[in-house]
Parts: C-alpha cells; structure tokens; sequence
C-alpha cells in the first residue's frame, strides 16, 4: 500500500479540482493512514492513503457507506485521532497538535458537526451558553461583544428572534432547531473549515432541504471550506462541487459532483447511484424482487492486497485481486482506482481528452 | 372526535377504502380509528379519524414526517400502544385466509389477542440495533418467538430457525451469534426472519431500512418483495422515504398530523399528486437522476396536536392555502381528474364533482403548479369555493358529525400561526 501512487493534485499532475475554482486552498489530508488495533496482532486498516484538499467556499462531499472510513477521516481531520501516518496541512502549514494550546488554535479553524443533533448539544445547559463558551474561549471578545456576536450567529443560521431561543434548552427544541444551533455554535469559533459529518441524516425529510440550503449559504457567505460527509449520493450532487467516494477506507473515485453521479466510473459507485431510489422506475427491479448488489465488506478481513471491491465486483479478474489499484485519472477533474475502467466506464473513458496522458505512475 | 375524521358524510364518497376493490380481499382494515395520548397538557390527537384498507398481498405505503403519527396508527391497530396512549375511536378488522370470520381486533380478550399477534399480524420494529435482546443469540430469540405462536416439537422449531435464516440470506453459522456481532443489516434481516417465523398474513414494516445505508437498503427491500411474492403476506410499510415507496409499494397512503391526506397507487402519487402535502414531500428529495430541479422541501413544522388548527391542519405551512381551507374540514373524497375513484385527497379544491378547474386557477396562483393544467380544460376560475365545499364554520360542521370537540372555539380560528412545536407524539 505504501508504494501506492499518490494523488498529487498540484504538482507534476495535471488533476485539477473543480473546488479549487471556488477559492483558496483551507486545509489539505495528505496520505492519511488510520489503522485501529483490534487485538492478537489484527489491524483495521479504517483509512488508507486519502489525501483531498479542501478549499474555501467550496463544498467536497465524502460519500460512502458505514463502515467505509469517512466519519474517521473527519475525526482525523478534526483532531480528535490522531494519524497512523500522513499529514494535514492548514493554510500551508503543518498541523502538529502535540500541546493543547496547538490543538486549541487549530480547533478555531477547524470545526465539526455531528451527526446527532440530540446528543451533541449538552441537555443541562441553554442554547445561550453553547454558543457563548466558543465565543468567549476562541475570539477572546469583551462581554458586551459576545452578546452581539451570539445575536448575529443566531441570525445566520435563521434562529429568529434571537431572545425567544437562547433561553431554552436543547429538549425544548426540534431536530432542526438544534441542528441549528450545532451549526451556529461551530461557526461561533469563527472556522475557516467546516466538516459536517452526516449533518442531515438525522433529519426529518421535509426539513433536510432547508438544513442543506442553510449550509450551502453558510459556505458561501462565510467562504467556509466544507466538507460534508453521507451515505445519500443525491444530496451530495445537490450540494457539493465535487465528490469523492469512498470503499472501505479508500478514495475510489471523485469527479465534479454532477459528472460523477451522471456518469459513474468505478464500479462501486455504479453500484451506489443504481441503488439509490428511483421513483421513476416503477417497475423496477425492486418489484420484481431481484437484488443487484452484494454484501459490503468485513472491513477488518479485507486483506491490504488487492482491489477492497473486488470481492463484490463483477468484473473483477485475478488482476483485482492481487494487486491494489491507485487513482488513475479518467478526464482533467476525474479519477478513479479501477484496473478495469475500460469494461467498467468506456464512456467515461471515450470523453477523455487527451489519450493516455493523465495516468499516474 | 371525529371532527377532521374521513368519510362522515356519505355525499363525499363514503370511505377511504379503494372502492371498486374486492371487498372480501381486505386483510386489514382499519376504520374510523383514532388514538390520543393523555398528557398533563391535555390529550394529543396522534390520530384522527383514520380510514385504510390492507388487502391481502399488497404493499401498501403509509409516508409521512415524524410525529404525523404513521406509528401510532399502525400499533394502535394492533392493539400495542401503552398508556397514556387512548384509542377512542374506530374499528379495526382483521380477515384472515386461515380463519373463516372476521375478527374485530380491538373487540378482542388478552388470550386471543396473543394469538392474533405474530400468528397473523408480524411487527418488524423501527431500528433493529434496540429490538433484538442483546443478552440472547440469533437462535434463542426466535426460538422463543417459535415456541410461543406454534406448537412445535423441539427438532422442527430447530429445522425451522435454520430454514428462515436461509429465507433471508444470512448462513446457518451466524445462528449462535449475539447481536452485537451482527452488521445492521443482518439484524434488520434477523427482525425480518423473525416476524416471517409464524407465517404471518400481514407484516407490518416500521422503518425497516432507515438506518442502513442505500446499497444494503435495497438488498433487503428486493428480499423483502421477493418472500412476499412467494409467501403472499401483505406488507404495511411505514416510511418517511416517499421516493423508497413510490418503487416499493402499490398504494400509498400519506399522512399529516394524525390524519390521512392521500391514497393512491404509487404511479398516482408520483404523477399526480393532489395533495399540497404530498407535492412538498415528493418535492424534499434530491433526485440523482435526470435533471437537477429546483428542490423546495416543506418550509414551517407540522402543528402542535394538542390544538390541531382547525380546518385543514397543513394550511399553516400550505403554499396554496386560503382563508377558506380553515373552515372547511378536511375528508379524503376522490380526485376529479382521476379516472380511478381510488385516488383519494383530503383537499377539497378537487372534489368529483367540482367544475373542473385547475386548483392553481382556483386558488388564483401562477401556473407552476403542474398538477392538472395539461389535463384539465382551462376555465374561470370559481368565485365561490366548489360545489360540494360544505359553507359553514368550524363549530357548525362539527355538530354535524356529533360531538363538539372541546379544544375548538374560536380562539384557534386566529390562532392560525401555528406555533412550531414538535416531539410530543415520538415515532
């Protein structure tokens, strides 16, 4: 795995992100590795090699299913775990969180969102004093400031008027009304990164729009860096400018959202937009009562040789098995690790300009 | 309590049942059934005057939000809600292949009852990380279930643990598996194993898939229709995924703050869908396929059921509302447009026998409404609301169908701006 290509978006490679269109580069995973011991001398390899670069204003959406790693990479990326090996870099810079005051720093740039809008706020305190102890310990402002600053990020993330919610506890507040404060108490450090590990997913469907619309604005009005991590495709294509997929601890594909879920490369992520559900198909496959798709896999037994999807791939041949494919790229702004994207994705390949020139050794 | 409740007066179409259906195919039918919880606040309309038939071997939907009570009406017809839940109303039928007369489930003694459950009518429960006994492995469990609800000998009940793990794809080595071991996905089939282990005639499906994610989602799904061609059960599908059940079901029924506000098969609710209720959900979806449209959601939350506002409970969040819609109580009657008089909507602007307006002509708005205005010729618009809108308040149309509701004086009239306020009712 180690003498795996990297995808260096920069230098030597023509790969370019759409997302770096959006505004200047935030926060970059470089080769990131997270292996977790899980006794007698077994690993979990929970993330393997990931490197992406998040730029801000623009939204990257992580895309996968449980158990593929993404959540650990925002953890990763959070500081909340640290690397098994690989780097991150903020604004040009090196992280190193050894003392707490580095991790403090860091944290004001760099902010998470849970999934969990009824776990991650503290049921004994009000919505005032979640948002005041960020504003208080990250700016540093006087007191008159912070009540002015907590009015003006009431305001952002529509909570309005300001007075009738910040006496409440979080119990007195719906799933959306706390997602919001979640969002306003990240945004009260005043972050240059925003990393929103399944924001929505909790969320009652008629109101998911509206969070997803809040976030969107955010990110633009506050040139945030974001990066939204789910399980459901389709919003990402709503909301991000660029998609990456990933399988079992990898990036196996990530492309300008819309190119990506029109016209997916890899095969697992054919797998995932066939799987999503198509309320213009009625009479679909599902009726009929044919699966189309295999199990994921045992993250922990999948062996470091070899393509993770092989196993649950039909086109796989004895290639996939043995040797581990990297990121190879499939147009200026896509990539895929497939040994078989010309079986896989010809059309995809057909609209690749430039022949051959863009795959990385 | 039966003031927004289905069907009261017969001019309107008369049930929410599929007319035309074959009256002795309904498995279940629920009628009339409403369910409130007792709250030191006061009583909580959870349901309300619910009408829906389950025939047998069909899929049949039920979408709505949380707390519009898709839950509560489902365990209410079975009889599983605990106090402070209160059914107050209703009848709910139950007709099985094996047993020659119906039965009328809330009627039943404790001992029948027992029987009835599982043997008849399976629940597979919401999230299958909690409903699964963590202290006892995948074959203990449904053992149990098995010794309960049949009389079996040893080696069969063993036999027939083995067979229904086969059933849903999960291999016999997992039987001696606790929970925790399990992915979620082989807990959701486990439920699903289990609620098939008696045989049952209907399943009942609360948010089965919810917590899974999408490729594991429709794996199950296919199973689940695929044991349900060969075993001929009927399904109750409770979602808030209304995309899952246009593919999935054969009728969809739509709910709103503890009131049905359409039926209709699967193909009418996505081509046609009558209710502003039913647009805005349909409308909440991202879709990954096609061209990306422009995505609204549902602005405002559903209303507090301790004082559901009168008239229609969605004017509050209706983008087509008029000052009428608060004083005309809402009944599911057939949509107009719609050849099929099972096409029920609670929204009265299309009513069978109104001059065939556009509803976007008759509530004076733009033409972005699509439903209707290819199919329906163009006319002036009404003046007065249709023919078949019952004129009259609030007070008077209530003491049409009986008793007065307590909580509806004229104070809720103004009090229209709802306050958002959600959670009492849990899913």
């Amino acid at each position: 795995m180690s003498d795996t290509a990297q995808l260096d978006e920069g230098s030597g490679s023509t790969f370019t992100s759409v997302a770096a269109q959006r505004g200047p580069l935030a926060l970059e995973a470089v080769s990131l590795h997270k292996d977790f011991g899980l006794g007698r001398h077994q690993r979990l390899h929970a993330v393997r090699d990931v490197s992406f670069r998040l730029y801000r204003g623009a939204v990257i959406a992580l895309v996968g299913e449980s158990g593929s790693g993404k959540s650990t990479v925002a953890k990763l990326l959070a500081g909340q775990e640290h690397p098994t090996s690989g780097s991150i870099v903020l604004d040009g810079e090196p992280v190193s969180l050894s003392s707490r005051r580095a991790f403090r720093r860091y944290k004001s740039k760099v902010q998470l969102v849970f999934q969990d809008p009824f776990a991650s706020l503290n049921p004994a305190h009000t919505v005032h004093y979640h948002l005041k102890r960020p504003v208080v310990l990250q700016q540093g402002k006087a007191k008159r400031d912070v009540e002015q600053e907590i009015d003006a990020l009431m305001t952002q993330v529509r909570l309005t008027p300001a007075e009738q919610f910040l006496g409440k506890y979080p119990h007195e507040l719906s799933g959306g009304q706390r997602q919001r404060v979640s969002f306003a108490r990240a945004l009260a450090a005043r972050p240059s990164v925003l990393l929103a590990d399944e924001p929505v997913s909790m969320l009652d469907v008629s109101i998911r729009l509206e969070m997803l619309a809040l976030l969107d604005d955010l990110c633009r009005h506050f040139q945030l860096a974001l990066l939204y991590i789910t399980h459901d495709i389709a919003s990402a294509r709503y909301l991000a400018d660029e998609i990456l997929v990933m399988y079992a601890g990898q990036i196996v594909e990530r492309g300008p959202a819309e190119e990506l879920t029109q016209q997916p490369a890899h095969p697992y992520t054919q797998l995932l937009v066939a799987s999503a559900p198509d309320p213009d198909n009625l009479g679909s496959s599902l009726r009929q009562g044919t699966s189309r798709s295999g199990r994921p896999p045992e993250v922990a037994s999948t062996a470091l040789e070899g393509c993770p999807f092989s196993a649950r791939c039909e086109l796989a041949e004895d290639r996939c098995r043995q040797e581990s494919p990297s990121l190879r790229q499939v147009s200026p702004v896509r990539s895929a690790s497939c040994w078989r994207l010309e079986v896989a994705a010809p059309q995809v390949l057909a609209g690749r300009q430039g022949g051959k020139g863009g795959e990385k050794s | 309590m039966t003031f927004g409740g289905n069907g009261q007066l017969p001019s309107l179409g008369g049930r929410a049942m599929t007319p035309g259906t074959d009256q002795a195919n309904v498995a279940l039918d629920i009628c009339d059934l409403s369910v409130v919880y007792r709250t030191p606040a006061g009583d909580v309309r959870a349901v309300d005057g619910v009408n829906l038939a389950l025939h047998s071997g069909e899929v049949v939907g039920l979408a709505g939000e949380s707390g519009s009570g898709k839950s509560t009406l489902a365990y209410g017809a079975c009889r599983l809600l605990r106090a402070p839940a209160l059914i107050t109303n209703g009848s709910v039928h139950y007709q099985g292949r094996r047993s020659a007369e119906p039965v009328e489930i809330l009627q039943l003694r404790r001992e029948q009852l027992r029987r009835l459950r599982w043997r008849e009518i399976a629940i597979v429960f919401q999230s299958a990380m909690n409903a699964l006994n963590p202290v006892l492995n995948v074959r203990d469990q449904m053992l149990d279930v098995i010794y309960a609800h049949l009389k079996i000998s040893k080696r069969d009940a063993a036999e027939k643990v083995g067979s229904l793990l086969d059933l849903v794809g999960i291999p016999r080595t997992r039987l001696r598996s606790y929970p925790h071991e399990l992915s979620g996905g082989m807990r959701q089939r486990v439920m699903i194993a289990m609620a098939l282990a008696t045989d049952p005639e209907v399943v009942i499906m609360d948010e089965p898939t919810t917590a899974l994610d999408v490729v594991v989602q429709r794996d199950i799904l296919a199973q689940i229709v695929e044991l349900k061609e060969r075993l001929g059960f009927s399904i109750l599908f409770i979602t808030h995924d209304l995309s899952l059940l246009l593919e999935l079901a054969d009728r969809i029924a739509v709910m709103y703050a503890g009131q049905l506000v359409e039926i209709g098969t699967a193909e009418q609710i996505h081509h046609e869908p009558s209710h502003p209720y039913t647009k805005g959900l349909l409308n909440s979806f991202p879709s990954l396929r096609g061209p990306r449209r422009e995505l609204a959601g549902i602005p405002g939350s559903p209303p507090d059921l301790h004082r559901p506002p009168p008239g229609c409970r969605f004017l509050p969040r209706c983008p087509y509302g008029t000052q009428a819609c608060a004083r005309i109580d809402m009944r599911l009657s057939p949509v107009s447009t719609s050849a099929d008089r099972g096409h029920v909507t609670a929204c009265p602007f299309v009513l069978p026998d109104t001059p065939v307006a556009p509803r976007s002509q008759v509530l004076g708005l733009t033409s972005t409404d699509e439903r209707g205005t290819t199919k329906v010729p163009s006319q002036e618009p009404p003046e007065n609301p249709p023919s078949g809108y019952v004129p009259g308040d609030v007070a008077e149309r209530v003491l049409v169908d009986g008793s007065p509701p307590d909580s509806l004086d004229g104070s809720h009239l103004a009090a229209l701006d709802v306050e958002p306020s959600r959670g009492e009712l849990g899913t």
